[in-house]
């Protein structure tokens, strides 16, 4: 009889008034609406929110907003305003207005990190030339914000400067070098990429585009498909990058971090050029073009660091895990800004698919 | 009336009287224990030639064979002149009882009560006058159903025999699946009004002999009416009764019970019921399929894996779904949350409360199929599974999400080999589901706790519950749980059943 009674007691104990200290609280997945994308601003106020939610031709897609001096205020804001409860914890793409970058993206993260629904591997961009909301607007107008995103994260590895990048990663480098990157898109509402923005002490410092974006996959040896086109005297060779691998290490003098060499071995394949170019003397000659094109990237990249002043890039990280006997003087002594910067590319064209 | 229902009424002792009837064996006593029964018959036999000698020759009718009545007994004391010649009734009565008459069994009965044992249990007797002592022969009927397949438990390779309803038949039948004289049977009597024949068989030299006392002890300390299902042994002979586990394993097929004979433990046949028990009763046994064996070992491996698979699904699909719809949405792909979002949107119930609706309703069904004949189950299943689950999802009483994870959780349960356990895992999946709603993955966490602290705290005959998983304390856990080795490699029996001889091949 106690025994039961005991049990008759742990079952009402929720009805006891102390449910909301002692058991999590319950809503119902229906009496939600999820927000995949978010647009984060500076404003007048402070900071304004664009919210996009639903989509996939599932659920009806809707635009919420709202605007407060903090991140936490505005989207306590926008609560109010649906007939159903806003939940944030299938947020998967969060987009800054490059005011806010400039502004600083430390508040924007620290939301994030800290919010118990928002997720750190929420992927981080941030809009080149324009705003968060009207760029979420202007793709909601034509489709879900999250579907295009979803697409440009999927087609990530096709293109060969532009990468994912999320919350976490941004965060972890901004606490580890002060510096990070972040993917870059065009404020003109198509969502295309715009290289990727770099990150300094929290705040945007610069951009890196074209070429540089191009270096930056190389330095973190992330690319898998990428076409480099070279003029020859018979037509253009199409060379299709399959491969990169990159390796830094710091050049001492003594203990003294005096350089930073690095050494990018690039694999590539013929995809398209006259058959002459099979030969042996003109692969070798493809081989080096194709080198010095690389090369060029990733001095472009390694450029942005010394000018702008950090380690976008965690280059000294990478030095380390090559070095890791070194890897305590490598980060108290890396400063991009005075090292001398060694850079050799090997090209392989490895087969032609043709080649038989 | 208590909270809990009506107060406890003291129990009033168990009417015991030993013998029942005390009265000096006479027809007359006879006549008066069989008092209103039209089928007991009796009948005044002279012996061949001699006007004086007249015996009589009582049975009931209909549990005798009247043939072998005829032609074993009343014939040779017809026809049989030297019988006659026998000076008194003591030597008639020795010379019968050693011979003269044909039929196979005698027996010297000296007590009323033993005699009318023996008249319900089909033997005929011949009372002498001034005798105090009668003969008892066995000529009863042997009308029982023929040995057929088994109806329960499917066979794809294997014997196709199952035990029947006589025990003798079926001690026959494990007689012939192993031939080894070892195999012993003990027998008892259960039950005052059934006077159940109850057969305990173990292999000598194999089992662990404390284990067959442990069972003979149990068997002995039942003191009920009668012995009609299987209930009325199951549940004297277990160790706990407060679990919806079963604790001995059953079967009807001769060679699955010879098998776990050979394993080293111990059976139960019981006289009027088709199915034989096997002791002890782990959780391993009731995850392993007869036809485990038969199959290649991979074969029997990746199906054990599914197996073991499906009783997680089965226990806690609709406690997750309920934990991450109403507590984890995070949990939840966002494709798949969208998908349930547009499912949900119009439906009034409580996610529960829906999942709670669709496993009663399971449940109902379930039970509305076995009631019925098998044909109209079929139907039942089909207008309650598909007419009214289609209906109920077009309006919006339940989400197809709902409908998908209780068919799952349903189906998964049968992939059980034990329907049993499949019972269990129900009732346990229901407060898995109840927990999950209240504190969802941390309720289903502290469920889970529950129910392997429960099973831990379980034994079937000294030997824990979750063998071959855990073991008894001090004692090792043993390997191969999930997979089923090669047989080549399976030297020894369970180290659980501490049986005498581990080693079961070269």
């Amino acid at each position: 009889m106690k025994r039961w009674a005991g049990v008759l007691a742990l079952l009402l104990l929720p009805l006891g008034g102390c449910r909301a200290d002692l058991l999590p609280y319950a809503r119902e997945i229906e009496d939600m609406s999820l927000v995949r994308t978010l647009g984060v601003d500076a404003d007048a106020d402070g900071v304004a929110v664009t919210a996009a939610t639903g989509g996939q031709g599932l659920d009806d897609p809707a635009l919420i907003s709202g605007s407060a001096g903090t991140l936490s205020a505005a989207l306590l804001e926008m609560q109010g305003e649906g007939d159903s409860y806003i939940y944030f914890g299938h947020v998967g793409q969060m987009l800054l207005g490059e005011d806010l970058a400039r502004r600083g993206v430390g508040g924007a993260l620290d939301y994030v990190m800290r919010d118990v629904e928002m997720r750190l591997d929420t992927e981080l961009y941030v809009i080149q030339n324009g705003q968060a909301g009207t760029t979420i607007s202007a793709a909601w107008q034509q489709d879900s914000a999250a579907d295009r995103l979803e697409t440009l994260h999927d087609g990530a590895g096709l293109r060969s400067d532009s990468m994912s990048r999320t919350v976490r990663n941004v965060l972890s480098d901004l606490e580890r070098c002060g510096a990070s990157f972040a993917p870059a898109l065009t404020g003109d509402g198509t969502l295309s990429t715009a290289g990727y923005a770099l990150l300094r002490d929290g705040v945007l410092v610069g951009w890196a585009e074209g070429a540089a974006a191009a270096g930056v996959n190389l330095l973190l040896s992330r690319v898998d498909a990428d076409v480099v086109e070279l003029p020859q005297a018979d037509g253009t060779a199409a060379l299709r990058v399959v491969g990169a691998k990159t390796r830094i290490r710091g050049v001492f003098d003594g203990e003294v971090l005096t350089g930073m060499d690095v050494k990018c071995r690039v694999e590539a394949n013929l995809a398209e050029g006259a058959p002459a170019l099979q030969e042996e003397a003109a692969r070798r000659r493809l081989e080096a073009e194709l080198a010095a094109v690389e090369q060029e990237r990733i001095l472009a990249a390694l450029e942005l660091c010394r000018t702008l002043e950090g380690d976008f890039f965690s280059l000294a990280g990478a030095a380390g895990l090559s070095q890791p006997w070194r890897a305590e003087a490598l980060r108290r002594q890396w400063d991009p800004s005075s090292l001398e910067v060694s850079v050799s590319v090997t090209a392989k064209l490895e087969r032609s698919y043709d080649a038989g | 009336m208590g909270f809990f229902g009506r107060a406890r009424e003291s129990v009033p002792p168990h009417p015991r009287k030993e013998p029942r009837y005390d009265l000096p064996l006479t027809l007359e006593s006879l006549e008066t224990v069989f008092a209103g029964c039209a089928d007991f018959s009796k009948r005044n036999v002279r012996l061949a030639g001699d006007g004086e000698k007249v015996i009589t020759l009582c049975y009931i009718s209909g549990m005798v064979r009247m043939e072998r009545v005829s032609d074993y007994v009343l014939r040779p004391l017809a026809q049989d002149s030297a019988l006659a010649d026998c000076p008194d009734m003591a030597e008639l009565m020795a010379a019968m009882e050693e011979g003269a008459l044909y039929n196979l069994g005698v027996e010297r009965r000296s007590a009323t009560d033993r005699a009318a044992f023996d008249l319900v249990e089909g033997n005929c007797l011949l009372l002498f006058p001034g005798e105090t002592e009668v003969l008892s022969f066995n000529v009863g009927t042997e009308e029982k159903r023929s040995i057929s397949e088994p109806e329960n438990e499917t066979v794809l390779k294997g014997p196709r025999d199952s035990f029947v309803e006589s025990v003798r038949t079926n001690t026959s039948l494990c007689r012939r699946h192993l031939k080894a004289p070892e195999l012993r049977l003990r027998e008892q009597i259960v039950g005052r009004q059934s006077v159940t024949t109850v057969d305990v068989l173990y292999l000598e030299g194999v089992v662990d002999p404390s284990l067959v006392e442990r069972v003979q002890a149990r068997l002995e300390r039942i003191d009920i009416d009668a012995v009609l299902s299987t209930g009325n042994i199951e549940e004297y002979i277990i160790d706990e009764t407060a679990t919806a586990f079963p604790l001995v394993q059953y079967t009807e097929r001769p060679d699955r019970f010879c098998a776990g004979l050979a394993e080293g433990r111990v059976g139960i046949l019981i006289d009027g019921l088709p199915l034989g028990y096997l002791a002890p009763g782990v959780i391993g046994d009731f995850l392993r399929a007869p036809q485990d064996k038969s199959n290649n070992w991979m074969v029997a491996s990746v199906i054990s894996v599914l197996r073991y698979a499906c009783l997680l699904l089965t226990l806690t699909l609709p406690a997750l779904y309920i934990a991450v719809v109403t507590f984890h949405q995070e949990m939840i792909p966002t494709r798949l949350a969208l998908s349930i979002i547009a499912a949900k949107r119009d439906v009034p119930f409580l996610s529960v409360f829906e999942v709670l609706i669709l496993l009663l309703a399971f449940e109902i069904l379930q039970e509305a199929g076995l009631r019925l004949p098998q044909s109209i189950g079929q139907t039942v299943s089909i207008i309650g599974g598909l007419v009214v689950g289609t209906a109920a999802v077009e309006a919006k009483i339940v989400s197809p999400a709902v409908l998908i994870v209780v068919s799952i959780a349903g189906i998964a349960g049968y992939t059980m080999p034990s329907q049993e356990l499949a019972g269990a895992l129900r009732i346990w999946r229901f407060l898995l589901a109840v927990l999950a709603s209240a504190a969802g993955l941390f309720g289903v966490v502290a469920g889970a706790a529950m129910l392997v602290c429960h099973l831990a705290g379980i034994e079937s005959f000294g030997v824990s519950y979750l063998t071959p998983f855990a073991a008894n304390a001090g004692e090792q856990v043993e390997g191969h749980a999930v997979l089923r080795q090669p047989l080549k490699r399976t030297k020894l029996r369970p180290a659980a059943l501490r049986t005498r001889n581990r080693r079961n091949q070269r």
